[in-house]
């Protein structure tokens, strides 16, 4: 391998990427672009659901109900209505999520300790206010009949310990708040780190569609020169983005970053020259940019999401599957994001998966090589 | 006008015989697009298993092994009792390796077997993966809250019948078994449906450019109207094609109904996809190659699937990002979609959110039309 050939490739690379202004900002700045749509939309703080309210029993207590449930910034209550025929209209045109209805008898069989009648009604089409705001309400609602059942039994000479024997105190460890952006938002890194990935993809097929592969095939530069060559300027547009990339987390979304910068930055390149080589294999593999981009999606992107572990424990995927999503970068890089940005720890803890990803890195160009090798050879 | 018709004919051929020798891009779109929901309906429609729990017993009494059994007895968790001190517990979640602990305290059986005592139960949850720690949050305070009840019962000297009705009742409209599948996968389609549209129609112009086909197809005696048209055909049939297959599994594979009108879905579905594939033309004509090309569509892609409520609610969205909603046509056609589906709404339901996405198509079509053409000429 020669310096020179592999600086040759890389230039020729880099004048391609820099003749086209839009290239050069879309190559570099989409990885960001993306992180910031996506992060945005995982960090909206699911508010202001609109709730309607049908009271049979239009009593004091019902009334104190209603406004103890619709407190806050959760849930809004869209009106109050009177027959489940408007709540059904309401749910039909999108204009609630959820209805809370009361029961006629819900004052005296609360003071009688009867049971409550209550009933909840929730659009079960809606991903995510239905069930915010099924959760919500069933707990204010536990909460105000737990208050008046212990004022009851305290009248009845028991203790506030009687009705609540197991006191659980939860202690949340990284993320207070248990928010899913803390989490989600330094996973989505191993996605829009895979960007570039799909530029190299995209560069080694442009040269099959066009036949120029052929012409440089005959230039003495040999076929990993060519490869590596290609990656080079990926693997700066991607360090440029593992500096950008925590700096918008952090500043615009206010993940904390707990652990050494400088080891996230090494193990991250780590991570980029392991996904920009699935990217060499696609391009060699793949005769268009088309089908490079179709089989991007299938090996990078949507496995990337669902098998990596960012959105679905692993520990509760089967064992095949488990068995897969090893193979994966993203797999080991996410375990590297979680402790890098939450739980601080260091290489004594990391370094595995930063051997795992360089070992997946190699791997993946001697396929690479191999393949290049029998299809031109 | 007959010979109009024929040569947009002859175009249309020409394009669908580009398609055979490049039939990647629609395969994947179909393969690719079923992968996608298979993998999300597999992911969500299993319940959170099997994750890793150490449990901490101070105690070591018969009330503590109850509590545990009863833990085991959920499934959710992968328990490990065999931890003697706090240092271990802290490690292992340092390191990732556990998502919950639970310390029972030295006098939980006394506390509880006592007429009036409370008994403190600890969780530490790993915050650093925040769906699971949540499920396990879930999970251990229904089973707190059971054990609980029956303790007061107890003490209250009452029956369990007496305090059952204090339960909110729970409907759910539209999908009342709570099934997952039902949310996420009409999203899904929804989504397959538009990257479908964006990819393909990106394609049409910015690849002849890179190509350098595009100077000769403009010197052919075809208007640039013919061109358009020609060119969209193949887009809106393959598109269609897909979608019908798509929402064919969906409706098989999932059991996602289609309660509403399905001619009206589809003639949506087509004023739809018209606005989309304007957007995708306006794309494909600025762009210079197909690389940019494949980049534009997946920042207008990701910034569209913000306002389809599938990552977040828009009701919870700033005032401003609200009023961009409206103009986004994917906002109103996924609650048409989930309306005409999932809900069985008519017209009188959904005429704001169709008038809009007419109103867009219109719109969108003649500008990006207007647009396509004064760049071609």
């Amino acid at each position: 391998m020669s310096l020179r050939h592999l600086l040759a490739v890389t230039r020729k690379e880099i004048l391609h990427i820099f003749r086209d202004r839009m290239t050069l900002f879309l190559v570099f700045l989409a990885p960001a672009l993306l992180l910031f749509i996506m992060a945005y939309a995982l960090s909206v703080e699911i508010q202001h659901i609109p709730v309607a309210v049908l009271d049979y029993d239009r009593s004091a207590v019902s009334r104190s109900f209603i406004q103890q449930i619709t407190a806050g910034e959760d849930l809004e209550l869209h009106s109050q209505v009177n027959s489940i025929h408007e709540i059904n209209n309401l749910l039909m045109r999108g204009e609630i999520k959820a209805a809370l209805v009361i029961g006629p008898s819900f004052g005296r069989d609360l003071q009688a300790m009867r049971g409550i009648p209550i009933q909840i009604i929730i659009d079960g089409t809606e991903p995510q206010s239905g069930g915010f705001a099924m959760e919500h309400i069933s707990r204010r609602a536990e909460e105000f009949i737990n208050q008046s059942l212990s004022t009851q039994i305290e009248a009845m000479g028991g203790s506030s310990n009687s009705i609540r024997p197991i006191d659980l105190r939860v202690r949340t460890w990284y993320n207070p708040g248990l928010e899913p952006k803390v989490d989600l938002v330094p996973g989505l890194l191993s996605i829009v780190l895979g960007f570039p990935a799909l530029s190299v993809a995209l560069t080694i097929s442009h040269e099959r569609e066009h036949g120029t592969l052929e012409q440089l095939m005959a230039t003495p530069i040999s076929r990993p020169e060519l490869l590596l060559g290609k990656m080079i300027p990926y693997i700066l547009v991607g360090m440029v983005n593992a500096i950008l990339l925590p700096v918008i987390a952090i500043m615009a979304f206010d993940i904390p970053f707990n652990g050494s910068f400088l080891l996230y930055f090494m193990l991250t390149c780590i991570f980029i020259f392991a996904v920009l080589s699935m990217g060499i294999i696609i391009g060699v593999f793949m005769p268009t940019q088309p089908a490079a981009l179709a089989l991007s999606f299938l090996l990078i992107f949507f496995p990337g999401f669902f098998l990596t572990g960012i959105f679905f424990p692993i520990a509760a995927m089967p064992e095949i599957v488990r068995m897969e999503s090893l193979a994966l970068p993203g797999t080991h890089y996410a375990i590297i994001t979680r402790g890098t940005f939450l739980t601080g720890v260091g290489l004594d803890v990391l370094w595995p998966y930063g051997v795992m990803l360089f070992i997946l890195g190699w791997v993946f160009v001697a396929i690479a090589a191999l393949f290049f090798r029998k299809k031109l050879g | 006008m007959w010979k109009r018709i024929a040569r947009v004919n002859a175009l249309v051929i020409k394009e669908f015989i580009h398609l055979r020798s490049d039939w990647w891009l629609p395969a994947f779109m179909l393969i690719g697009g079923a992968m996608e929901l298979l993998l999300i309906g597999w992911a969500t429609s299993r319940p959170i298993t099997n994750l890793p729990m150490l449990v901490l017993d101070q105690d070591r009494s018969p009330q503590s092994r109850k509590l545990i059994i009863a833990l085991e007895n959920t499934e959710t968790f992968n328990l490990d009792t065999q931890v003697e001190d706090m240092q271990t517990i802290h490690d292992r979640l340092e390191r990732g390796q556990i998502n919950a602990a639970l310390i029972i305290p030295p006098d939980f059986d006394q506390q509880l077997t006592a007429a009036d005592g409370q008994a403190a139960l600890q969780l530490l949850l790993n915050g650093a993966e925040s769906m699971a720690a949540t499920n396990a949050l879930r999970a251990t305070e229904g089973l707190v809250r059971e054990l609980g009840l029956g303790i007061t019962l107890k003490r209250l000297g009452m029956e369990a019948d007496d305090l059952s009705g204090f339960d909110p009742s729970l409907r759910v409209w539209f999908n009342e078994k709570l099934s997952e599948a039902l949310y996420t996968t009409p999203a899904e389609l929804g989504l397959m449906l538009e990257f479908t549209i964006l990819l393909f129609a990106a394609l049409t112009f910015s690849r002849e450019k890179e190509l350098g086909t595009l100077e000769s197809l403009l010197v052919t005696p075809f208007s640039s109207l013919e061109i358009i048209i020609g060119k969209s055909i193949p887009v809106i049939l393959v598109s269609f094609a897909d979608f019908l297959i798509l929402l064919a599994m969906v409706h098989f594979a999932f059991e996602v109904p289609i309660r509403g009108s399905l001619p009206l879905l589809l003639l949506l579905t087509l004023i739809y996809m018209l606005a989309v594939l304007g957007i995708g033309l306006v794309i494909s004509i600025i762009s210079s190659n197909q690389h940019q090309a494949f980049l534009l569509v997946m920042i207008v892609g990701f910034v569209d699937l913000m306002f389809t409520g599938y990552a977040a609610p828009v009701e919870s969205m700033p005032a401003f990002l609200q009023l961009v909603a409206q103009v986004v046509p994917s906002h109103h056609w996924m609650a048409i979609l989930r309306g005409i589906a999932l809900k069985g709404a008519d017209l009188s339901a959904l005429w704001p959110n169709v008038l809009a996405l007419v109103i867009l198509g219109l719109v969108i079509g003649t500008v990006s039309l207007r647009f396509v053409r004064r760049a071609l000429e």
